[in-house]
């Protein structure tokens, strides 16, 4: 038999698939695989959102908390006052500037993402 | 949702369906494929448990990346190329992949089964049980997986020139066995 020949009906050996009896049975294994991994990943985007809209809310929270604060220690002892607004001050300054705000709330959503991928590769290497 | 359509078309229809997360075309992917990639992965050495294991981790994978498959080749040879390099990946991490040119051959396998029922036809999946582990690799990756040699060798991390060698004897010692008797006597009768 020429080389070539053989190795065509090799080739055309190959090619023909096995008869398995639990074929079925293999295919509604994927199947429920991917149904599964699914529903993992929606209830991993779930919870990373309700993770990301908990952040904003502490957001705005800590917005409101700094501001009501800051008018109490105006009301308060000059003393008092000289102490909460030297804090304060080093504190909002840092989230009261926009570009730093910006960058703090921009990792904390960057790490929410990356914690994101990471379970999600983890899921579908497990 | 079109839950009760039945999935048709193509291949490459399906693929796309698939990309776009229709698991139900998928479905019908794994369907007319999954048997082939069953039968690759034990050919090229797994066990049975561990080549279905794999099998569904190569359709696994191969949904999260089916939106690569532009139809370039067949569906079919996609899929097997992703199940192969799940075995090789298998393989060299349980270290079970010690290649040279004196593998072990396993003739004594071989022989006992044929032996057997020594007028039956000795089948593929017979035959490269008298392959040993390199060549029954190497033919099953460029013949069954459709890699050319330099994409076995760089899986290997073997030189090409290697992979060359045990295709040429997995070939030599396939085509004894896949050989008619009668074919054989009559090359017999020739001297």
């Amino acid at each position: 038999m020429a080389e070539p020949d053989f190795e065509a009906q090799l080739t055309r050996m190959f090619a023909q698939a096995p008869s398995f009896p639990d074929a079925a049975l293999f295919n509604a294994e994927v199947m429920a695989k991917l149904d599964r991994g699914w529903a993992m990943r929606r209830m991993f985007i779930a919870v990373a959102g309700t993770g990301a809209g908990l952040i904003g809310a502490f957001q705005i929270f800590g917005s409101r908390f700094s501001n009501e604060l800051a008018q109490l220690s105006r009301e308060g002892s000059h003393g008092l006052e000289t102490e909460i607004n030297g804090g304060w001050a080093r504190l909002t300054a840092l989230l009261s500037t926009p570009s730093s705000a910006e960058a703090v709330w921009l990792a904390a959503g960057l790490a929410v993402v990356a914690l994101a991928f990471a379970v999600t590769r983890l899921v579908e290497d497990f | 949702m079109g839950m009760e359509r039945p999935p048709t078309g193509h291949d490459v229809e399906l693929a796309a369906q698939a990309a776009a997360g229709d698991r139900l075309a998928y479905g019908e992917l794994v369907r007319r494929h999954g048997s082939t990639v069953r039968g690759l992965l034990r050919r090229l050495g797994a066990d049975a448990a561990t080549a279905d294991d794999l099998a569904q981790d190569a359709f696994m994978t191969g949904f999260e990346q089916v939106a690569e498959f532009r139809g370039e080749g067949t569906f079919g040879a996609w899929i097997k190329k992703i199940a192969a390099r799940l075995y090789l990946k298998r393989v060299k991490r349980e270290a079970r992949l010690i290649f040279s040119d004196t593998i072990e051959p396993l003739e004594e396998i071989s022989a006992r089964d044929a032996s057997s029922d020594a007028a039956s036809r000795i089948d593929l999946d017979e035959a490269l049980k008298s392959l040993s582990r390199g060549e029954r690799l190497c033919v099953s990756l460029c013949y069954g997986a459709d890699w050319s040699h330099g994409e076995a060798a760089e899986a290997l991390n073997i030189p090409i020139g290697t992979v060359k060698s045990h295709v040429k004897r997995g070939l030599d010692k396939l085509r004894a066995k896949l050989a008619r008797p009668d074919e054989g006597a009559r090359r017999e009768a020739h001297g």
